[in-house]
């Protein structure tokens, strides 16, 4: 079989990816375009993009997005990486069992999440406030409203990065450790020279598609808070939604969503050029000689 | 060395009652009568239980039961509408072209088209996707939301299949050549057999991420069946709107009633799962 | 009307050049071995044949017809893959089936010649089996009843004993042999064990960095390696190779190298050449007259011992037949056999003494 046979069968068995490729991403990039360019008249304009540069709801948007993501982050990273340095230096029955009671809040869908955190933080009924003795309006207070989003939703993320970061530990070699005891490594040394090198790749990768996830982020702000009080938990993707479904702007709300695209790309590529994240993921191979 | 394992233990215990009492605590809300969800000291262990919350003749939410009972229209929409994307997202169009992309199609550029297409978030994609489905006079039905559904399942089943497929020994495929297979039957009989642990993986995943989609259902869908394709996501958060003050048991049952299904397929499916949660992030 | 044509074929991966202007003929019904180290390119040479690859440049006759660019399943050859390749999912009848379905035979004949090809290769009771439940032998066994079912015209093979433990691959080479003689077809095999070859083969050719290095039948190729890299690699333990100069004294012809001199009596060469002069371990005896070493290692293999002899900075083996207790450290001396004796331009690497 020569290349252009294998190309032909390959496009023949990607086409169903290709074409909705083309209608579902291709197609609504260009919309988004056209829009964005365009004013309700139906005319080139640049209006969205003048009013964008001087609208405050965007910057306090993108500011919130910002406490949002690194917070999300530290909470979800340190708390993973917790829950999978101590489920993999366990040596006991039950691991399994234990990795899933972990992961189980994974599987939920977010908008339960959004109603359990309003049982659970209920400032009158909750049992956080009885356990803390006083009533606290959680999603009520400018201070606390975005933090205890970032809470309820590391509730539910944890458990992803807590699962790659244990599958990564379990996946290196015990040889590595033996090799290590035997050169008189202690549990610290251990850690440093042989664990953390080890997982690297894994950590990346799970930092690169735990950012994904967080910036998907839309349905706790929306039942929760409603990017309330004020605007301080209005986040990107529910200023996007705000302005085309509740003051009906599609055209604005396509230029917002360009620069949504355009952060997330720029995020990606600085991963991609910062780190080896391609490789880790198996996108670029180095050519194994073939006999 | 024993001492360490016991506080591990310990911390294990803990990890696994901030995750598990959430969980509990819907579930006893759920079953747990009025007087006992309201009061100023917290029930951590109900003494009556009820499933009133679930079912009880008469009472409404909006035009139908005010339990959880009434979640049905809403959940069977959720069904179809999962079940439609996981398994078009998986055959007809992540397996081939994960196929075609590891073995005929070795372009680094189109493996990172798939990773795009991941990562580009719901929200911005959501005004398009919704002129796209007025356009072609989707809106509220089934087959819209899963062709916007498909957005995420189809690129997420490509990628978790571009693993399982370049782990398979190639050698399989050329025999199959060389038995006088045609490059489509190689793929349909004898590849595609030999990655069900992969083709589970990708329906479960889609499946469950499906299940909890809530943005696009919020814009692209307004009525329960059977006059639209509402998803039970939006019957719990309509309900929550409506009811964040009173009704807590009926929420709490409904919100139990949604977790269901997928924290069985979570413990069901372990395997499945994690393997599907970690694959790209880890390989063995 | 099955032989296998091979000309000027070159192969890269690439800028990497991996077969470099093949020549080959292998006639009908041979047992031909394609014999190399890793990265010598005799697998790949073999998936050419099988059209698993595109040819980057000459042609390959099969049967009188030219094959370039002709698809795997149309060129009527078989192959047996070194993981053997089953299919996990079909039983061993389905397996073994497969071959014919696809080529529209019908049932009652699909379900005689599974029938039968399963008899030949003693599996009829694995049939129902799925190829997870077998032994490695007998998964071995199903891939050559699945490439054999059809009655190819050639039959390829890519080192389908190296993961069978040592006692079953002695039983089946001895197996596929005598199962090829019957069948009469014409066969490739690739093999980097160059006992299996010797023990297998009609013919050989050997192969290293992508060229041929010498075909011949297992006696020559064993008797007479005409280059170093062959006579280095076929027979274990290896050859003895020794770094000098020939020499000519008067009418007679000397070897003379650092720590030894040998008459050549009765050899001609052309001129005085830098060689290296060649000889077996079971062509060095130990005599009572000869040159002197000390016995460095000693390996009792049981029906042969194996020395070492340490000849100033030398090191020569030295195969002893039989078992004898033989300390180390103590003083031999050893001849050679004359008529054995190989000798290699330094320059060219190619055999002197034909």
């Amino acid at each position: 079989m020569n290349r252009k046979q294998a190309t032909k069968i390959g496009l023949i068995l990607a086409s169903p990816l290709l074409i909705y490729f083309l209608i579902f991403f291709i197609y609504p990039i260009f919309l988004l375009f056209r829009y964005a360019f365009t004013n309700t008249a139906g005319s080139f304009s640049l209006s969205n993009f003048v009013y964008m540069s001087k609208d405050p709801i965007l910057y306090s948007s993108l500011y919130n997005t910002l406490y949002y993501f690194i917070g999300s982050v530290a909470v979800q990273f340190s708390g993973g990486f917790l829950a999978a340095i101590v489920l993999n230096s366990y040596t006991g029955r039950l691991k399994n069992t234990f990795r899933m009671i972990l992961y189980i809040p994974l599987t939920i869908s977010p908008i339960v999440i959004a109603l359990i955190w309003l049982l659970i933080f209920n400032p009158t009924y909750g049992p956080i406030d009885y356990i803390l003795r006083t009533p606290i309006n959680w999603l009520g207070s400018l201070n606390l409203a975005m933090p205890t989003i970032i809470v309820a939703n590391g509730w539910e993320y944890i458990p992803f990065v807590f699962l790659i970061i244990y599958a990564g530990l379990q996946a290196v070699p015990k040889q590595y450790y033996e090799a290590a005891s035997i050169d008189g490594m202690n549990r610290l040394q251990t850690f440093r020279y042989i664990t953390m090198p080890s997982i690297t790749p894994i950590l990346v990768v799970a930092f690169l598609l735990n950012s994904i996830g967080i910036l998907q982020g839309f349905t706790l702000v929306y039942v929760l808070t409603n990017g309330g009080p004020g605007f301080s938990t209005y986040i990107l993707s529910f200023y996007i939604y705000k302005v085309a479904f509740a003051y009906f702007n599609l055209h604005y709300a396509a230029a917002l969503s360009l620069l949504f695209i355009f952060i997330i790309g720029a995020f990606v590529y600085a991963m991609l050029k910062l780190t080896s994240v391609e490789r880790y993921l198996g996108l670029k191979r180095e050519n194994a000689g073939d006999e | 060395m024993k001492k360490l394992n016991i506080l591990l233990l310990l911390l294990l215990i803990i990890f696994s009652l901030i995750s598990l009492f959430p969980i509990y605590w819907t579930i006893i809300t759920a079953l747990k009568v009025n007087s006992e969800i309201f009061t100023t000291v917290p029930i951590f262990f109900p003494v009556k239980i009820t499933l009133s919350n679930f079912y009880t003749p008469g009472q409404t939410f909006g035009a139908v039961s005010q339990t959880a009972f009434g979640s049905f229209p809403w959940l069977l929409n959720s069904a179809v509408i999962a079940l439609l994307s996981a398994l078009i997202g998986t055959f007809l169009i992540g397996a081939p072209a994960a196929y075609a992309l590891t073995r005929y199609l070795k372009n680094v550029w189109l493996g990172r088209t798939v990773l795009l297409m991941m990562m580009i978030p719901e929200a911005a994609l959501i005004i398009p996707f919704y002129i796209i489905i007025i356009k072609v006079n989707l809106i509220n039905t089934w087959w819209g939301l899963t062709l916007v559904y498909l957005s995420f399942t189809a690129p997420l089943s490509t990628w978790l299949l571009m693993g399982f497929f370049s782990d398979l020994p190639r050698s399989v495929e050329e025999a199959a050549s060389i038995d006088g297979l045609s490059a489509y039957k190689i793929f349909y009989k004898i590849a595609m057999p030999m990655i069900m642990p992969g083709i589970m993986v990708s329906i479960i995943l889609n499946f469950i991420n499906s299940w909890n989609e809530f943005l696009y259902a919020l814009v692209l869908t307004y009525t329960p069946f059977p006059t639209g394709a509402q998803t039970v996501p939006l019957f719990l958060s309509d309900f929550i709107v409506i009811e964040k003050s009173f009704a807590w048991g009926g929420l709490a049952a409904a919100g139990v009633i949604v977790i269901i299904p997928t924290i069985i397929i979570g413990i069901y499916a372990q395997k499945y799962l994690v393997k599907g949660w970690t694959m790209g992030a880890v390989k063995e | 009307m099955s032989e296998v044509v091979i000309e000027n074929l070159t192969k890269k991966f690439g800028n990497n050049l991996v077969l470099d202007h093949i020549n080959l003929k292998i006639d009908s019904r041979e047992f031909f071995v394609l014999l190399g180290p890793s990265g010598s390119g005799k697998s790949t040479l073999l998936r050419l044949i099988a059209g698993l690859e595109d040819i980057t440049d000459g042609s390959i006759y099969i049967g009188g017809k030219k094959v370039n660019g002709v698809q795997p399943k149309d060129r009527d050859v078989a192959m047996v893959f070194q993981n053997y390749a089953l299919y996990p999912h079909f039983s061993v009848y389905d397996n073994i089936a497969l071959p014919l379905k696809v080529r529209g035979f019908s049932k009652d004949k699909i379900a005689q010649r599974v029938k039968e090809i399963s008899g030949i290769l003693h599996i009829e009771e694995l049939l129902e089996k799925k190829p997870r439940q077998l032994s490695g032998g007998q998964q071995q066994r199903v891939a050559l009843a699945r490439a054999l079912v059809r009655n190819p015209s050639i039959f390829l093979l890519d080192e389908p004993l190296s993961n069978l433990d040592a006692k079953l691959r002695v039983e089946a080479r001895t197996f596929l042999k005598s199962l090829q003689k019957e069948l009469g077809v014409t066969t490739i095999f690739v093999t980097h064990d160059q006992s299996e070859a010797m023990a297998m083969a009609t013919k050989i050719a050997v192969l290293n960095r992508g060229t041929i290095k010498q075909v011949a039948d297992p006696y020559e190729l064993y008797m007479k390696p005409s280059d170093t890299f062959t006579a280095g690699f076929v027979g274990s333990p290896a050859m003895n190779m020794v770094p000098g100069k020939i020499v000519k004294d008067g009418n007679a012809w000397k070897f003379a190298a650092a720590d030894m001199a040998l008459d050549l009596k009765g050899m001609k060469f052309d001129s005085e050449a830098e060689v290296i002069m060649g000889v077996r371990p079971e062509h060095v005896v130990i005599s009572t007259e000869g040159i002197t070493g000390i016995i460095s290692t000693v390996e009792p293999l049981g029906s042969v011992t194996y020395l070492e002899v340490k000849i100033g900075g030398t090191d020569i083996m030295v195969q002893y037949t039989g078992l004898a207790r033989i300390e180390p450290n103590s003083q031999v001396k050893i001849g050679f056999a004359l008529d054995r004796l190989l000798f290699y331009d330094k320059d060219t690497e190619k055999l002197l003494n034909k």
